[in-house]
């Protein structure tokens, strides 16, 4: 319970313009991957996000959530040992996360980047031809497994590895499928 | 007669496109292609592979490339 106090302990005092989302802060992809699992099967709404420049401490990500369900989500934390490192208030919008997806058009080619990785589709027969991005060891390897194949034929990202690239793969390889099929 | 890509100071996923575009309609089946750094190397090498084109990588000088692809 350690990061709630330490959230109601800021000398800011709460104003009418505050955001009413926070962010969970963890040392891990691992970690984020493992949280997100639990709060969404507890039913809670959050979302994984890039966060901050000012909080970026590489390829990392947080989990937002809504400030209303802090103490259900603290004690669903640290029941299953996944109390997260640091948690911080969005308190405006230069402090709200960034975008996750950013998709550029090629003419014969559709590029979406989700975070840090990107994917490279062919428009006409969805096939992935390029897997990019990243800095983490299993990247080679999920661009092996994924180029040549369409998007109804891969393996979803989220199956191969469990890096934040892969998971950031993952949500690309949705949105990218979702503009494919329109 | 070999037709030569030049690929360098492109970002990310331009070599791989413009390699794509090449070798789809390239007249010969031999294409010498330029990239200046690791990523875009591995990136296209696999990008020519997927299309059914072999490749031999030179590292040449200042951390360039040059891949030689022909059409298997």
């Amino acid at each position: 319970m350690k990061w709630i106090r330490a959230l109601f302990a800021r000398s800011t005092p709460v104003s009418s313009s505050m955001s009413e989302k926070g962010m969970l802060l963890y040392p891990s992809t691992g970690e984020v991957i493992r949280a997100e699992s639990i709060l969404r099967a507890a039913g809670i709404d959050i979302a994984v996000k890039g966060p901050p420049p000012n909080l970026r401490q590489g390829c990392d990500m947080v989990i937002e959530f809504p400030l209303v369900h802090e103490l259900r989500i603290s004690e669903i934390l640290e029941a299953a040992s996944l109390s997260p490192l640091r948690v911080v208030v969005v308190q405006d919008h230069l402090l709200e996360p960034v975008s996750l997806f950013h998709s550029k058009d090629f003419g014969d080619f559709l590029m979406v980047r989700a975070a840090n990785m990107k994917i490279t589709v062919d428009k006409h027969s969805h096939t992935i031809v390029n897997i990019s991005g990243g800095g983490c060891p299993d990247v080679p390897y999920l661009a092996h497994m994924l180029v040549g194949k369409t998007l109804d034929q891969a393996p979803e990202p989220r199956s191969l590895g469990q890096t934040l690239c892969g998971y950031a793969l993952q949500l690309a390889f949705q949105e990218v499928r979702r503009l494919c099929r329109g | 007669m070999q037709h030569t890509l030049d690929a360098r100071g492109l970002s990310c996923p331009q070599p791989v496109l413009l390699a794509i575009q090449a070798m789809r309609s390239a007249e010969s089946e031999d294409l010498k292609i330029l990239v200046d750094n690791e990523a875009s190397q591995e990136n296209v090498a696999r990008a020519a592979v997927s299309q059914g084109w072999s490749v031999q990588v030179q590292a040449v000088a200042n951390g360039e490339y040059t891949l030689t692809c022909k059409k298997s």
